[in-house]
């Protein structure tokens, strides 16, 4: 066999493996794809609504993300890729309630995974209850409730009365206004360019981090155990503080009259304390952490 | 009819109506009526609850019975089997169906926000506030109950957590941990400052915090997490 005879041979035996492989190839993935759950598939349900209504959602893993539209209806679309969980949905008045089910018993985390987009008025109601995995909710101006173990929150644009109860999640609120009411044991809150005007916020192991502006008829109450306490203010506020921790410092950077209003604070005979009044001293905001570390630090 | 004798009549009735003069005197009393509606409020909290089968910690009714031996309520574990033998459903099977099972974490959960709210108060106002109610009642005050049944609840005792690898038995463990090492905390500087009012709202948040966190605990597994 020649040198040109040779290069035909083993090159037409290498074109017959390559059809050879991608045929096997082929085969192989027609087959994982017939393999694969259909209930993968992402599944939508549409309910019209009026402009207020109460969506409740109760899943136990999976990413529920929240946003909202100018169309009075609810989209709810899912995905569960194990196949065994099934979604239920129910509609009567103004109120849809979406609940996740096991379909057998003792499965595990990533066998109960649920992951929603849900697409709700400017101005629903939302009641959230889930254990783990994240939620995120953009741009809904009405009431809120969580209940989560260890999801973590991510609230933007909001405008409400927000209520969340959580053991381990932490919770981010990013340009918030109305009330926030927060309770955790070992997750960290941040609150970043709030236009809250009440804040009531606790954590026992977990940081809390103010960044804001006060507003000039708010009550902002921070407390924790052990965890830190960070809030930024800027010069134009207009605030009473009162921070105490019992074992651990309190850090100030900014420079306070005495406190002008209600009675005199007399020097704690227990831990550390800052009484003071930033500008007429409108709000009032009550710091207080058993051994952490409080700082306030103004902005500008 | 004077309230005490209501009192005794409402804590015998078991769920039927109850005799005319208790109506009677009801309708006179705000405070019976008061009273009246939180046994109510509770029994069908309880019968909601007994629809799910759920399992207190042993060391729960091995520390009640113990309670009402030493109360005098009851005589001796002897005498207690004996009488489970001859009346099958006796108190003890009784208490421990789930509906009073439930019923009796409920009580726990408002013991520990009676402590909470008597934490408001001036120290010595909660020490005689408890000391007139021991002295009046058999029953034994909130947070000697606290104390007992759920400050040593363990994390391996806690109905629903002995499965080991979900994400959210890991975290109530964890938790728990985190809420008891600040109790002890706590409990240290209460014992070392007895007069620092902070440092005793502090403690009182966390047996609240504790007491919480295992309703969570005990909801989340009598429900699968779902509900």
């Amino acid at each position: 066999m020649n040198a040109i005879s040779y290069l035909r041979a083993t090159s037409t035996a290498r074109a017959r493996n390559v059809v050879r492989v991608s045929a096997l190839s082929a085969m192989m993935v027609g087959l994982v794809l017939a393999a694969a759950p259909a209930h993968a598939d992402r599944m939508e349900k549409h309910f019209a609504v009026q402009k207020q209504p109460k969506i409740t959602v109760r899943n136990s893993n999976g990413r529920i993300q929240v946003k909202a539209w100018n169309k009075n209806e609810v989209q709810v679309s899912w995905t569960n890729p194990s196949g065994k969980t099934v979604v239920e949905t129910e509609e009567a008045g103004n109120r849809v309630e979406i609940v996740t089910r096991e379909t057998q018993e003792g499965l595990s985390e990533e066998d109960c995974k649920t992951d929603f987009e849900i697409t709700v008025p400017v101005f629903s109601e939302l009641n959230v209850r889930t254990d783990s995995g994240n939620v995120t909710v953009d741009s809904v101006h009405g009431d809120m409730t969580f209940d989560t173990v260890g999801a973590n929150l991510q609230l933007s644009d909001v405008a409400g009365y927000v209520v969340v109860k959580t053991i381990d999640g932490s919770l981010v609120c990013d340009r918030c206004a109305g009330k926030l009411e927060a309770n955790s044991i070992s997750g960290n809150v941040q609150m970043l360019q709030p236009s809250l005007d009440s804040v009531r916020v606790q954590t026992s192991s977990g940081n809390i981090f103010f960044d804001g502006s006060f507003s000039s008829r708010g009550i902002y109450i921070m407390k924790n155990f052990s965890g830190a306490i960070e809030v930024h203010f800027t010069s134009s506020d207009s605030f009473d503080v009162n921070a105490t921790s019992l074992k651990g410092d309190v850090i100030n950077q900014a420079t306070f009259k005495p406190d002008t209003h209600g009675s005199p604070h007399p020097a704690s005979k227990w831990g550390h304390s800052l009484f003071g009044t930033m500008n007429e001293g409108h709000a009032k905001v009550e710091l207080s952490s058993f051994s952490g570390t409080i700082k306030i630090l103004q902005r500008d | 009819m004077q309230c005490e004798q209501f009192e005794q009549i409402l804590e015998q009735q078991d769920s039927g109506a109850l005799p005319e003069t208790a109506l009677d005197h009801l309708e006179g009393c705000a405070a019976c009526r008061a009273l009246s509606a939180d046994f109510s409020a509770i029994r069908e909290a309880a019968l909601e609850l007994g629809d799910e089968e759920i399992a207190p910690p042993e060391r729960v009714w091995v520390s009640l019975r113990n309670q009402l031996e030493a109360e005098g309520l009851i005589h001796d574990a002897e005498e207690i089997q004996l009488a489970a033998s001859e009346e099958r459903r006796g108190w003890w099977t009784i208490l421990q169906r789930p509906a009073f099972a439930g019923a009796f974490l409920g009580a726990l959960l408002l013991a520990a926000s009676t402590v909470g709210y008597l934490s408001n108060f001036a120290p010595a106002t909660v020490d005689s506030q408890l000391k007139v109610q021991q002295e009046v009642s058999p029953v034994p005050a909130a947070d000697s109950v606290f104390k007992e049944e759920v400050l040593t609840v363990g994390n391996e005792s806690i109905p629903g957590l002995q499965r080991e690898d979900t994400v959210v038995t890991n975290s109530i463990r964890h938790n728990l941990q985190i809420v008891d090492n600040l109790i002890a905390m706590c409990e240290k500087s209460v014992r070392e400052q007895p007069d620092n009012e902070m440092a005793r709202e502090y403690l009182y948040g966390a047996y609240q915090q504790k007491a919480e966190l295992l309703a969570t605990a005990t909801n989340r597994s009598m429900t699968g997490g779902l509900q």
